[in-house]
């Protein structure tokens, strides 16, 4: 009885545990989901947790002090005297706190402690996320032109167009060469997984002055065919290593029977280590899908940002202007290029929670 | 069975995507295919057809290269690239030439890339001709003056424009580009109304701005307003400000060797710039939020307590783009600049510049005439009067600014005792755009002192 409650007891302050750990760190992305609704100025002028109830100084009175005043010699004030830093930065007097309000008017507030929320929000930004910003253009004749530039819907159908084969490619071929190297007795085997494997620690950032060249060769730059292989070729080494380590554990009995009964290696593959594997295949298509959908130096090198193709990271990156101006709506929009890495996640979850234990239990 | 469902989904999904961009791919997949010369021969290609004769943009006003297309990339993203893309329309017109102009944040990182990987654009848009340098040296940008004649470039710019285009390549000194916009650094913004209410005058001496400076902070508001942050970019505010100051507190000559390294940043001459810098903005009387809030500071939102009601700063330096950074709805009764004063008067009254130099990498008809078209003023007349720019060339009429002080900018270039080119732009960006940015952000922020922050950037040059 006594050994119940005492695992009862543990299982709850491991739960406590985790949720304290989840909820910091899901505050961040609580923290820019509220400050995606805000204006940019009240972004800039306070933290979104002042949309919560909070104690803040409100102005009660204000107090006109003589024009005359040097700010440089001690001020008085009721006769207390205060020097002008401690105005600048507010002296509290008895639960009231005296601020400047206009130095140069020479008047001061009064405030007190009182309860307030700020419940400022827009919609503004997601508008022009999805929209697209308006420019208006002062035209020779004087008159002013509003052109409106391209919404994300482009840039988001580019970035499934991109990002689909990207996934599927490569993990169908890595699959066939997982069964190969996991089952088949060929010459060289050992010698090519570890190439494989060597392969895994190669930054892809070596690849692309050469693959550039190559590609400049043969005409592939900017076009979808072109990243799909770079993709593909990138996620190789790891999906392939991935779908070994979770083919390589299937029992061998089981092949040995197949082979028997006369099943040939395809048939093999397709009807039993397909099936077999389906909770690693999910898995590694959402690592594969994340990683492809949230890419940008690929996209940038290989893709370019014309808008025809550009994708939505790009477009994201370009959405703050020239200088930088328009950061705000980067809040609106990582939460629009979010949602589809989201609906891809819930709809394979089941199988992640499986497929994470892929590769870390070796016999 | 469920695997034959998934599968069928999977191929289905796969089919779909490929047809989509079966249809959407036709579009662009002659976009980078075009033939280009290799990069490096570029240069020889572009020597032996010398032809200057009859021009290139005459052809292409005849509608000689219609249907043809040229690539352009640069860092024009948002409003820019629409005010480029409406500037260009009436020559693609014209013409039948086809600009593709492809615009990104990551320009400067991206150009290294695609030249090296023999894809470069027809056209690059270098604002930091000190990037530019490089792709000079290494033979891989053609001489404009292999089909643009010396008196024709004299002609359409300043002997100083032409100067700062000239950079050396592997044989000898090339015309690396043609400037195409520009802007002027020097201008101290002000709220026109409040100042005139307040009876402040404009300064014309450095003394008078420091009078004015302390008369601002006796009646109660700091003077200034500074921002400098930037994102990774943090810090180049600060580099204007030296740079404005070093031209004003010495020689031309002493401020080229500044920025070719060969006067460290350790030197007396550098120190004392800091200082005359240091003494406004570090004095709490002098900076709106005082010095603490100069790092964290947008540099874009810094400009805007000159125009809050009332004013809770009035002055705040930085180039004309600025503008854009105004609240909406200020129209140009609302705010003026005067320039920055001189400090000695010896050196008179510079004005400190950038702008954005247009570089060739493929020698083609068709590029040869928009290059041509770009030494043109007509070439920026719709974004001039859109506001926002100043033309370098000659030929651009002033009647074509939107207001005054835009015009006036033009002007004050014109007039200027002396004009030198953004120095940070300039240097190698270990430097320029690396350690003076983080140096300067570092000594105002208070975590090294001056002497260990002009050590710090000088270590960018090894």
């Amino acid at each position: 009885m006594g050994r119940k409650k005492g695992i009862r007891r543990s299982k709850w302050l491991v739960n406590t545990v985790l949720a304290v750990i989840c909820l910091i760190w899901t505050i961040p992305t609580l923290g820019l989901l509220v400050s995606s609704f805000r204006p940019a100025a009240d972004i800039l002028a306070t933290g979104w947790w002042n949309i919560l109830p909070h104690r803040d100084w409100q102005t009660a009175e204000q107090l006109q002090l003589p024009k005359e005043t040097d700010l440089r010699a001690p001020i008085g004030i009721d006769g207390a005297t205060y020097t002008d830093d401690q105005l600048r930065a507010g002296v509290i007097v008895g639960g009231e706190r005296l601020i400047w309000e206009n130095r140069r008017a020479r008047v001061l507030n009064v405030q007190e402690k009182e309860w307030t929320v700020i419940s400022r929000f827009t919609t503004q930004n997601y508008e022009t996320v999805l929209g697209g910003k308006t420019y208006s253009i002062t035209m020779p004749d004087g008159s002013t032109k509003t052109e409106k530039g391209s919404g994300m819907s482009r840039s988001f159908w580019n970035t499934v167009a991109v990002t689909i084969p990207a996934t599927v490619i490569p993990i169908f071929i890595a699959s066939f060469a997982a069964y190969a190297f996991a089952w088949l007795r060929f010459p060289g085997r050992k010698t090519l997984f570890v190439l494989v494997i060597a392969l895994l620690v190669v930054p892809i950032q070596v690849a692309l002055i050469p693959i550039l060249r190559d590609y400049t060769a043969l005409g592939l730059n900017g076009t979808y065919f072109g990243i799909w292989l770079a993709h593909t070729a990138f996620g190789l080494p790891l999906i392939t290593y991935f779908m070994y380590t979770s083919i390589s554990q299937l029992p061998k009995d089981l092949f040995e029977s197949a082979f028997m009964d006369g099943a040939t290696n395809f048939t093999i593959f397709s009807r039993l280590i397909l099936p077999l594997s389906v909770p690693a295949l999910a898995s590694i298509s959402i690592f594969q899908f994340l990683w492809v959908w949230n890419d940008y130096l690929v996209a940038l090198i290989f893709l370019g940002s014309q808008p025809e193709v550009q994708v939505l990271s790009m477009n994201i990156a370009n959405l703050v202007g020239s200088r930088g101006n328009d950061w705000h709506l980067l809040t609106a929009a990582a939460f629009v290029s979010m949602l589809m890495p989201l609906a891809v996640f819930f709809a394979l979850q089941k199988y992640f929670v499986r497929g994470l234990l892929g590769g870390s239990v070796k016999g | 069975m469920h695997t034959k469902k998934l599968m069928t989904a999977f191929i289905f999904l796969l089919a779909f995507v490929m047809i989509m961009t079966a249809c959407g791919g036709n579009t662009n997949n002659n976009a980078g295919n075009e033939p280009t010369p290799a990069a490096g021969q570029g240069n020889e290609g572009g020597t032996n057809a010398g032809a200057a004769g009859d021009t290139a943009l005459a052809k292409a006003m005849n509608g000689e290269y219609k249907g043809k297309k040229v690539t352009m990339f640069g860092p024009f993203t948002d409003a820019d690239e629409v005010k480029f893309n409406e500037s260009i329309k009436a020559f693609e017109e014209t013409t039948g030439i086809d600009i593709s102009y492809e615009g990104s944040k990551e320009f400067e990182a991206t150009i290294s890339v695609r030249v090296g990987g023999g894809n470069a654009p027809d056209i690059a848009d270098f604002p930091q001709p000190g990037l530019l340098k490089g792709f000079v040296k290494d033979g891989k940008v053609i001489d404009v003056k292999t089909f643009m004649t010396d008196e024709y470039l004299q002609k359409q710019y300043n002997k100083s424009w032409l100067d700062m285009g000239t950079m050396a390549g592997p044989g000898g000194d090339v015309m690396a580009g043609v400037w195409a916009r520009s802007s002027v650094k020097s201008l101290v913004w002000y709220n026109k109304k409040a100042f005139a209410d307040a009876g402040y005058a404009v300064p014309a001496t450095w003394t008078e701005l420091m009078d004015l400076t302390e008369q601002i902070a006796k009646d109660g508001d700091p003077a200034w307003s500074i921002g400098i942050e930037s994102g990774t970019a943090t810090g180049w505010p600060a580099t204007d400000w030296m740079e404005d100051i070093m031209l004003r507190t010495t020689s031309p000559e002493n401020y080229d060797k500044w920025v070719s390294g060969e006067l460290p940043f350790t030197d007396p001459i550098v120190k004392n710039a800091a200082q005359k810098m240091s003494d406004i903005w570090f004095n709490e009387d002098y900076v709106y939020g005082g010095r603490k809030s100069i790092a964290t500071t947008s540099f874009g939102d810094a400009v805007k307590p000159l125009f809050d009601n009332p004013p809770k700063a009035w002055l705040h330096r930085q180039a004309g783009f600025i503008t854009t950074f105004f609240p909406e709805g200020l129209t140009a009764d609302d705010y003026d600049w005067f320039p920055l004063p001189p400090i000695d008067e010896q050196y008179g009254q510079p004005a400190l510049i950038s702008g954005d130099i247009y570089a060739m990498f493929n020698d083609r008809p068709e590029v040869r005439a928009v290059m041509e078209f770009f030494t043109t003023g007509e070439s920026l007349k719709s974004w001039i009067q859109s506001g926002g720019v100043t033309a370098p060339m000659n030929d651009a009429d002033p009647s074509w600014y939107p207001n005054d002080q835009e015009r006036r900018m033009a002007e004050f270039v014109q007039s200027a005792d002396t004009i030198r080119f953004d120095g940070s732009d300039l240097m190698p960006g270990a430097v320029g755009a690396g350690s003076f940015w983080k140096g300067m952000t570092d000594y105002i922020s208070g975590t090294v002192d001056l002497d260990a922050a002009l050590k710090e950037i000088q270590s960018g040059w090894k």
